[in-house]
């Protein structure tokens, strides 16, 4: 875990492992576990609650307070549409950046530190089709299975549709 | 090349200044205030663009500031008399290099020959003057003018080429007009001892001013003090240098000392200097060697001789000058004696201007130039520093005060110090209302040229401070109401003359701090809000149902709808809808207020209320199913208790809360919102807001915690904007509370209502 001292000035999407691999930080919701790269990665936090926000859909968990800015956190398995987590001080907020944006992902925990090689990285298999909407690809790694997140997609659709 | 671009940024930085200072100079002198620094203050200000503008090769600009510079100049003096059509003309004639600055600014090409109407009416002014008394108007003829002219062109060149040596150059754009051909230049050099702390030698460069041409050079030894007093290092000497060169110009020999500059007092007088010629020649002839003088000047010997010699052949010039600048006769403590280090040359030109600028600088408000976002940085980290505090305020309950007494006053003290490191940031970032209201006085005239109406503009209070960040939002809403006051409200000469007005409309616009809020108003003494006719249209357009029944004050709101327009003819002024909700909308994101009164016949008041400051935003604490929310101080207008409350029903089914004899329509935060509360309907409570135009709406909350200052935070920022939601904000207690936005939830249950 000391890996999670992540540095503020790695820009988004330079690979730490080099050309053709790249380092994932794999989270784990149930029995799935997911990956986003973890360049995109700020900060991992445990869950301390959130201020819910009114006419938003149900995987927007709220907003919380990360040093004077407002953040908001999206329930991953919400996202999948496998019902809302009730969150412990065990749950994890993964604070990644999108774009210009800061947000949270409300995952059960963070499990690994994961380097694989970009060959290993295969396309999602057409039918689900939330999967291959908030999926990139599908990465083996030791005989698991890795889904990685396309945040833009996860926090995408958030607003109520009234 | 960025170091130019930094250049002409603060190049239009100063002019938007200076503009500025131009409409305000001639608001009072519009008024009837003559005085002397009025007019230099505006002499000054052209002077300036003009300079800058030079110095960028804004030519259009510096052509048509020149001419302009040169009327006033006239005028200053008191040969052109400053009519009511001369200074209506100066004021066309800002707007018109307004005009020239924005051009050169956005690099847009003015049509050509803009202006051209007004710089021959300038040259008519200034050339042609019969009336003149006691004055040779032969000689003007001859030649002033043709040589203005040519000057003029020649400094564009030179401006263009050397923009560093802008201030030399302008005092010879000054000079008095001499015919070009006198080769004879007088240079006076004085180094000071840094000269020589940088290894500099005056010998080199008297020598490289031979290049030039012929000089005769005569030390001025007058300085030296007796042997007893003589410092080592001190600087005692200086040199006359008389050069005559055909080809020298002012530019060259100035280029000489480039690299001694601001280490010598120079100055370069163009002039004939015979008489001086002859005295030196004399005085070279019986110049003892330098070490004599040393030994043998035990008294510096005065030379009065080659003074006076000196002032005799700058008599042509003076008498010139004489001639040109009554006004400088008026104010002779100014003047520097003839050649004590001021060259004559300099007091014909603004000098006396510079001169008041410097000490206005050394006696008035020094000031910096600041970085925005730094200042915005410190409003931030006080707001957060207030809400601490506040917190820890919170935090003291009654066994700590009693036993940590030293910590309680602590705290006293934090809580003031606090509130006055808030107040000083919050000034540094008001500015008076004046930067906007200033520009209002063009558009008016604008106006009333489109319309053919007669205008006039009253303004009072434009000192009131406010935010720099409302100020900026308010040039558009204010230009939408006055072109609405202008076009809808003034009526036309002839209707007010046959309703028993005065010829001539008034629009009045006002600022005025009121509490924790800054009311502007425009004020138009037209025809009033015609309110048959807007609601017609407004029932035409389906704004409003046939059957329902407005107040005259919903009829007067009404203006505000989006697309809302009732001109029958679209004018390019107003008329084609946009306007009015544009300024609703655009008061209502920087968390103010829109309110109009209309008397038929008699005129129509706009009101803006506006917040102080962006900054901190004074909330009621409420909760609603468990969650914090803050209200807006300023949109609540009481609070009740439910069971208090006089709800009713209407008959749709709709709650409506009773108070007062009016009926108001009822929103349940928690229902509003998607959200279960288990608080009983009797315990919870009523929060009646007022949003936009006085529209109540009562907003039921489950609880009402307390009052505090907050910080605004924005959801956009990570997130994207939420219905009913104006933002959020950070609690003491480091939880996320949301903002409460009353406007968009009346909005949104009448969309419902509507929809139902």
């Amino acid at each position: 875990m000391e890996a999670l001292a992540f540095k503020d000035d790695m820009s988004s999407g330079a690979s730490v492992a080099g050309a053709n691999s790249m380092q994932l930080i794999a989270f784990s919701i149930g029995e799935q576990t997911y990956g986003v790269e973890i360049t995109t990665v700020r900060e991992i936090r445990a869950w301390n609650g959130a201020t819910p926000l009114p006419n938003t859909r149900e995987f927007v968990r709220g907003v919380i307070n990360l040093r004077g800015t407002i953040v908001p956190i999206f329930d991953l398995r919400a996202r999948f549409g496998e019902g809302v987590t009730s969150p412990t001080k065990n749950h994890v907020v993964v604070v990644m950046s999108v774009g210009e944006k800061w947000v949270g992902i409300l995952v059960d925990a963070v499990s690994d530190i994961l380097t694989v090689a970009k060959t290993d990285i295969h396309n999602v298999p057409e039918g689900n089709s939330i999967d291959t909407e908030l999926l990139n690809g599908i990465v083996t790694h030791e005989s698991r299975m890795v889904g990685l997140i396309d945040l833009h997609a996860v926090v995408s659709g958030a607003k109520m549709d009234s | 090349m960025s170091d130019l671009d930094d250049f002409k940024a603060t190049y239009f930085d100063e002019c938007s200044e200076l503009l500025l200072e131009l409409e305000e100079q001639f608001a009072a002198i519009e008024e009837g205030d003559h005085s002397s620094n009025r007019l230099n203050a505006v002499f000054r200000a052209i002077h300036s663009i003009k300079g800058g503008g030079g110095a960028f090769g804004f030519s259009g600009l510096v052509g048509f500031a020149h001419a302009y510079e040169t009327l006033l100049d006239h005028v200053r003096d008191g040969r052109v008399e400053l009519s009511e059509p001369v200074v209506a003309l100066c004021i066309r004639a800002n707007d018109i290099v307004a005009d020239f600055v924005a051009a050169a600014k956005d690099g847009a090409e003015l049509e050509a020959g803009y202006g051209a109407e007004e710089k021959l009416q300038f040259d008519t002014l200034t050339s042609g003057d019969p009336d003149m008394v006691g004055e040779p108007m032969e000689e003007f003829d001859i030649d002033f003018v043709p040589v203005m002219v040519t000057i003029a062109g020649a400094e564009d060149d030179a401006m263009a080429e050397a923009p560093l040596s802008l201030a030399i150059l302008d005092d010879a754009f000054e000079a008095p007009p001499l015919a070009p051909e006198a080769g004879h230049w007088t240079i006076r050099f004085t180094p000071h001892s840094e000269l020589y702390a940088r290894a500099n030698d005056p010998l080199l460069l008297l020598r490289e001013l031979g290049t030039l041409g012929d000089i005769k050079v005569r030390a001025v030894l007058d300085e030296i003090p007796a042997l007893a007093d003589f410092e080592p290092f001190g600087v005692y000497c200086s040199w006359e240098i008389a050069l005559r060169s055909d080809t020298a110009t002012e530019a060259t020999i100035a280029e000489v000392f480039e690299f001694v500059e601001g280490n010598c007092d120079l100055t370069i007088t163009r002039g004939e200097a015979p008489v001086a010629e002859a005295a030196l020649d004399a005085e070279i002839e019986a110049m003892p060697s330098f070490a004599q003088l040393m030994a043998d000047e035990a008294q510096p010997e005065p030379l009065a001789v080659a003074e006076d010699a000196s002032s005799a052949q700058l008599i042509s010039f003076e008498a010139l000058a004489e001639s040109m600048k009554p006004a400088l006769k008026a104010a002779p403590p100014v003047l520097p004696p003839p050649l004590k280090q001021a060259a004559p040359a300099e007091e014909f030109d603004g000098e006396n201007d510079r001169r008041s600028g410097v000490e206005d600088r050394r006696n008035g408000v020094q000031s910096i130039r600041v970085d925005l976002d730094k200042i915005d940085r410190v409003v931030n980290m006080v707001g957060e520093l207030v809400i601490t505090q506040s917190m820890l305020t919170q935090q003291m309950d009654e066994t700590l005060r009693a036993r940590y007494q030293e910590l309680v006053r602590g705290l006293e003290v934090l809580a003031q110090t606090t509130r006055g490191l808030q107040d000083s940031v919050m000034s540094i970032r008001a500015q008076p209302v004046k930067t906007v209201f200033s520009r209002m006085p063009r558009l008016v005239r604008e106006l009333a040229s489109k319309t053919g109406k007669k205008i006039r503009l009253e303004t009072i209070g434009e000192n009131t401070e406010i935010d720099k960040t409302i100020i900026e939002q308010l040039s558009d809403p204010l230009t939408h109401m006055i072109r609405n006051s202008a076009d809808h409200g003034i009526e036309s000469p002839e209707k007010r003359l046959a309703a028993g007005k005065s010829e001539s409309g008034a629009i009045r616009l006002s600022a005025e701090q009121a509490g924790g809020n800054i009311l502007i108003a425009v004020e138009d003494d037209g025809g009033g809000i015609n309110r048959e006719r807007v609601l017609q249209v407004a029932r035409d357009r389906g704004v409003v149902g046939p059957e329902q029944a407005l107040s005259d004050e919903q009829i007067d709101q009404l203006i505000f709808a989006p697309g809302f327009s009732t001109a029958s003819e679209i004018s390019d002024i107003s008329g084609r809808g946009v306007g009015m909700d544009v300024v609703l909308s655009n008061i209502k994101k920087i968390g103010g207020s829109v309110h109009v009164k209309s008397w038929t016949g008699r005129g129509t008041r706009m009101t803006l209320r506006l917040p102080l400051t962006l900054a901190v935003l004074d909330v009621m604490l409420v909760k609603v199913a468990g969650s914090p929310y803050v209200i807006p101080l300023s949109s609540i207008v009481e609070t009740i208790q439910c069971a208090r409350a006089n709800f009713s029903r209407m008959p749709t089914g709709a709650q409506v809360l009773q108070v007062r004899g009016e009926y108001v329509q009822v929103v349940d935060l928690a229902s509003r919102f998607e959200m279960t509360t288990e608080v009983e309907r009797d315990n919870r409570f009523v929060v009646l807001c007022e949003a936009e135009g006085g529209v109540k709406v009562a907003v039921i909350v489950d609880d009402i915690i307390g009052q505090q200052q907050v910080v605004i935070k924005s959801l956009e920022e990570n997130f994207q904007s939420i219905e009913g939601i104006a933002g959020g904000t950070i609690l003491g207690d480091g939880n996320v509370a949301l903002i409460v936005d009353v406007q968009g939830l009346k909005s949104t249950t009448t969309a419902h209502k509507s929809a139902a």
